[in-house]
């Protein structure tokens, strides 16, 4: 310190160091000054983003490709192998589908077509600054697009969307670790969260303490009130393995998502769901019970001078 | 540092900042990603003398902050990038002058670039901030290290002779 300037250089530093303490203070505390710049950036942002997207996506996937390369046609071969598979039991459950049909009404599981959403691009993926997983799409509050919007792909849940300029938004994606989602198995209905771990596995922590998890069970989103930010029935993903630990109070399990996160290259913000989704939980219909009342046969009175009937009249002695 | 260099770097900054958000994001590295600002940034800091590298560090994470996508609060970047500055501008002379050897210079630039994003990490944890699994952030720093070893070197002779040309006469 002593080589560097002495006192100036010393007092240099407090004044940077006091002036970030600053600015963190001011942010925490809400002011707009600090999130409207970020908004501004963002605004600036977007075009550059948008133009850099259409030539660059090609090179962006090189990697992926390449990594990918030798292992699609294994990745093929096996999907035939699945597909026949498939066909077979297809045709020896054909009686099932009356059963399919009805299981479709009751749970209305994705309601995908229903759902009114926005299509859009992705145009930037992740961030220098950060730990936090996003992606910028091409559709902004221009297009209708507000904050707390639920973010689906073809497959299902991919996040929510944190902020908005006029033509861009930001979406914060499932795998993100501070991203926290209400899901219910559509096996039994039980509710829990599910939380993104940083990677493409997520945790999933059931809310009742006497329900069950079993792999492959499959979770949906539950809804928030008000369809923001989530819209119930969105398929989120399914369960691949089970933590029977004996220690925790209730039961935990580790998911894998429908949405594949790393291939992202058009997705939909739902801007509203329909009316006729249900906007809590679905739960079991209760059965229609028949209730009889059991009542005691009425007991006859026995008076000694029993009053005399009104309809009979005493006959008068001549 | 001079006001017209303030000026250069804050605007080479900017662009730099808009070609990672733009361009470098949508690369899908096979492990983690790679930050070609935190990169040049600590690269710029090494060649600075103390005020300037105060000064530069606090720009470079200035401009950091204003990410949108950034879950953490502005200012954030700003704190620990002057303070990785600092350790720089304190240590440089202790550790002789690492411009001098590339070898040395891109293991320098890679230690600050995780120094960096281990400080963000711990600075996050004490804000509390959700930063994931152990092994996430473990690919993270490690891929970031991984990258800037292998990328530093490409860019270096360019930036050198660009921090060249912004000194002024006095400052040469």
């Amino acid at each position: 310190m002593a080589r560097g300037g002495g006192n100036r250089s010393r007092l240099l530093l407090v004044i940077l160091l006091v002036t970030a303490l600053f600015f963190i203070t001011l942010d925490l505390r809400g002011v707009s000054l600090t999130k409207g710049s970020r908004s501004v950036t963002q605004t600036i942002l977007s075009p550059v983003q948008r133009t850099v997207s259409t030539i660059f996506s090609p090179v962006g996937r090189f990697f992926g490709d390449v990594k990918n390369f030798g292992k699609t046609n294994a990745e093929l071969k096996q999907e035939l192998a699945a597909n026949k598979l498939l066909k077979s039991e297809l045709a020896a459950n054909a009686d099932t589908k009356g059963e399919l049909a009805q299981l479709k009404a009751v749970l209305d599981l994705a309601g995908r077509g229903n759902y009114k959403v926005v299509a859009a691009r992705v145009i930037a993926r992740g961030s220098a600054a950060s730990f936090s997983q996003t992606i910028t799409i091409d559709a902004g509050s221009a297009s209708g697009i507000r904050s707390d919007m639920t973010v689906i792909s073809q497959n299902g849940l991919i996040g929510v969307v944190k902020s908005t300029t006029s033509s861009t938004a930001i979406v914060l994606l499932l795998s993100d670790p501070s991203f926290k989602v209400g899901v219910r198995i559509a096996r039994s209905q039980s509710v829990g969260v599910l939380s993104g771990l940083g990677s493409n596995e997520y945790s999933l922590v059931l809310l009742d303490p006497a329900g069950t998890i079993k792999t492959g069970d499959i979770l949906i989103t539950n809804g928030s009130v008000g369809n923001k930010p989530f819209v119930p029935g969105v398929p989120v993903g399914a369960v691949v393995g089970v933590d029977n630990s004996s220690a925790s109070l209730t039961q935990t399990a580790t998911v894998n998502s429908y949405a594949n996160l790393n291939d992202l290259g058009v997705v939909s913000v739902v801007l509203s769901a329909p009316a006729t989704a249900p906007s809590r939980p679905l739960l079991p219909t209760p059965n229609p019970t028949v209730t009889v009342y059991v009542t005691a046969p009425p007991v006859p009175v026995l008076s000694p001078s029993p009053l005399p009937s009104p309809s009979v009249s005493p006959t008068k002695k001549k | 540092m001079s006001p017209v260099r303030i000026i250069y770097t804050l605007s080479f900054f900017f662009v730099l900042f808009v070609v990672q958000e733009s361009a470098v994001s949508l690369i899908h590295f096979p492990i983690s990603g790679f930050s070609l600002y935190l990169a040049l940034a600590i690269s710029l800091i090494a060649f600075e003398d103390h005020n300037g590298a105060l000064v530069t560090g606090f720009l470079a994470g200035l401009v950091l902050d204003l990410s949108p996508s950034s879950n953490a609060p502005f200012g954030q970047w700003a704190l620990i990038l002057t303070s990785v500055a600092f350790l720089f501008a304190v240590n440089r002379d202790s550790i002789a002058d690492v411009t001098a050897s590339p070898i040395t210079f891109v293991i320098v630039v890679a230690g600050g670039v995780t120094l960096a994003l281990l400080s963000y990490l711990g600075f996050g944890a004490l804000l509390g901030e959700q930063n994931g699994s152990f092994g996430h952030d473990a690919t993270v720093l490690g891929g970031n290290l991984l990258w800037t070893v292998i990328f530093t070197p490409m860019f270096l002779p360019t930036l050198g002779r660009l921090h060249e040309y912004t000194l002024t006469a006095r400052e040469r």
